[in-house]
């Protein structure tokens, strides 16, 4: 990313990867037929995105322990919205996206004030507090949750044919179209000023406060950017599933599968990272389903090996072998000064460690 | 407070006024009743012994520090309650004592970075990457190098900021100050830990930058780089002023000689 040729490439990689990685899902249905790994692939994408907007808060320094939190206020907003007020589905998906970003302003702007542990803290609070406050409302279906929530009304192409959302196939369509539009957001906020500005914020506050960015501000809109997608998924997951209990929303185990599966993949790799990370947890609770109680300790077992020895996510073994090339270098460069090459003396002045 | 007008480069009134600015760190007084000015298109030097509130006095100028009493006026605006960017925005840039950079980027990318206030399309099309959006983005990435380059980084922008020596680091931070355009730039000690000829640069870097019309305020421990380069300079002592005046004023000032050094040493031994 340093100089203008290399930063095209690299953007030119990573459209390319985009550009496979949704040929790909689209193409998932054609070859899996079980609607069991169609809903794995389905539960993958929503908890890729949800990772995606808690990397996005991280990158301005903020933790947030509410993201199953804000994903729960979408789900209910949505369900309210259609079972309540009979409103149609695909003006539900809008209007929770709303609501939810509405709820994310209001309670930013309280706790964004105070950023770094107290953020912790308050969004910790806020995500056990959610199953709390909906399981003791009655209307809101309290422990029992609300069922019977509406799928999607069908859609006529005409021609073409209808879209009933009768089958998973179709949800995962759905999903699939979210799902884009939720990285190419996501990606859009990345690569423009605003994601330069959550960059510097995240890198050094200070630095970024005397470089003009109003800190304040830009966390909130990662913050109320962030929870709207997540109340986007939200929604999209109450009319797929057509019912949803308070406690698929709660702290433990939600949002803390959430960081790993980021954490798995890499942080520091915004859209890709969540992706691959929830897909490999996904893998590896299914490849060790078999074994009961078993299954969380292989699993958290597996997930610590591949933070202990890459640290940065799995999506850095693609930077392995540029790594060794490196090492591979400076072991000739050291040896060539062992043998007493007087060039050494000249290199460290101009400062160019990277060869 | 008694000479006011000294710079050679035709000043016109002060850019900045310190007006009894006050700063209490619970109880203890970094700065105290500190009135001071800085004129358009000078170089003002700030200099005083250690722990004399030097860095304070520009965190409050600059907003990070809310002042405990007294005013900061820029270019006869009241500054004392805003906020950094606020401030920023208005024309102050700053660079910082130690080498605050992203380090993690890599030199151009620090400057980019540095345009944040600078942008005037509409924020859906710098979202959707409109043309005139892209415009907007490559000529700051143009002005950014012309920066690096007139700063002497030009040959280095390519290279990750950790792996840049000292010197061109703190360069570095300059050209960010730079890129949001300021009317007044503040320097805290520029020259720390840098070399004989590290120093001679930044010395015709910083007399390079008075001349393109930015007015400097500097907090500098160098004597001998404080003396060749200021027009003026201000002593603070305990968060007071003791002495203000021409290079050669302060360097027989017997008040500043007692205070900075103790004793009779001679000024310029540092």
């Amino acid at each position: 990313m340093s100089n203008p040729i290399a930063a095209a490439i690299v953007a030119r990689k990573r459209l390319v990867g985009f550009i496979i990685l949704v040929v790909f899902l689209a193409l998932v249905p054609a070859w899996v037929k079980s609607p069991y790994y169609i809903d794995l692939v389905i539960v993958i994408m929503i908890n890729a995105g949800l990772a995606m907007t808690f990397i996005m808060l991280l990158r301005t320094g903020l933790i947030s322990l509410a993201v199953a939190a804000f994903w729960g206020v979408g789900a209910y907003a949505s369900a309210m919205l259609s079972v309540h007020a009979h409103i149609p589905v695909w003006a539900c998906l809008p209007l929770a996206t709303i609501i939810t970003a509405i709820a994310a302003l209001i309670v930013g702007f309280v706790i964004i004030r105070s950023a770094g542990f107290t953020f912790v803290i308050m969004t910790t609070v806020i995500g056990m507090l959610f199953v709390v406050v909906v399981g003791n409302i009655g209307r809101m279906g309290g422990y029992n949750g609300v069922s019977n929530i509406r799928p999607p009304e069908s859609i006529n192409f005409g021609a073409l044919g209808k879209v009933v959302f009768d089958s998973k196939v179709d949800f995962f369509y759905l999903g699939l179209i979210l799902f884009v539009i939720i990285m190419l957001v996501i990606n859009a906020f990345y690569s423009s000023w605003a994601g330069r500005a959550w960059n510097a914020i995240g890198l050094n506050p200070r630095l970024a406060q005397s470089m003009g960015v109003n800190v304040f501000r830009y966390r909130l809109m990662s913050f109320v950017v962030g929870c709207a997608i997540c109340g986007l998924l939200g929604s999209f997951y109450a009319h797929y599933q057509t019912f949803i209990i308070p406690t698929a929303f709660n702290l433990f185990p939600k949002t803390i599968y959430i960081q790993a599966l980021a954490v798995l993949g890499g942080v520091g790799f915004a859209t890709f990272g969540p992706i691959v990370g929830a897909a490999a947890l996904t893998f590896f609770n299914e490849a060790f389903s078999g074994y009961s109680n078993w299954t969380v300790i292989i699993v958290g077992a597996l997930v610590l090996v591949v933070v202990v020895f890459l640290p940065n996510g799995l999506l850095s073994l693609g930077q392995v072998p540029s790594r060794i090339n490196r090492w591979r270098q400076e072991r000739a460069f050291r040896r060539g000064e062992a043998a007493g090459a007087t060039e050494a003396e000249a290199a460290p002045a101009d400062g160019g460690g990277e060869v | 407070m008694t000479e006011s007008v000294v710079t050679p480069a035709a000043p016109s009134g002060p850019l900045l006024r310190v007006e009894d600015v006050s700063k209490h760190f619970g109880g203890l007084v970094a700065v105290d009743h500190l009135s001071f000015e800085v004129n358009t298109g000078e170089i003002l030097g700030i200099i005083g012994p250690n722990g004399a509130g030097k860095s304070t006095i520009l965190g409050v100028v600059s907003g990070f520090y809310p002042a405990t009493g007294g005013k900061v006026f820029f270019q006869d605006r009241d500054i004392t309650k805003l906020k950094t960017h606020e401030i920023v925005a208005l024309g102050i840039g700053r660079q910082f004592q130690t080498s605050t950079l992203f380090m993690s980027l890599s030199v151009s990318d620090n400057v980019f970075y540095g345009f944040h206030l600078d942008y005037k399309s509409a924020v859906w099309k710098r979202l959707v990457r409109w043309p005139s959006a892209r415009k907007e983005e490559r000529r700051f990435r143009q002005r950014g190098e012309e920066i690096l380059d007139r700063m002497g980084l030009g040959p280095v922008k390519s290279e990750i900021t950790k792996n840049l020596p000292h010197g061109y680091q703190r360069i570095l931070g300059i050209c960010i100050a730079l890129a949001s355009e300021p009317t007044l730039l503040l320097l805290d000690e520029p020259m720390t830990g840098m070399n004989e000829t590290e120093i001679e640069t930044m010395l015709a870097l910083v007399r390079g930058i008075r001349d393109s019309g930015i007015t400097i305020a500097m907090i500098e421990h160098n004597m001998t780089a404080v003396m060749s380069l200021c027009d003026r300079i201000v002593v603070v002592d305990h968060g007071q002023k003791i002495a203000e005046g021409l290079p050669k004023e302060i360097q027989d000032n017997e008040r500043v000689i007692e205070a900075y050094l103790g004793k009779d040493e001679m000024l310029l031994d540092d």
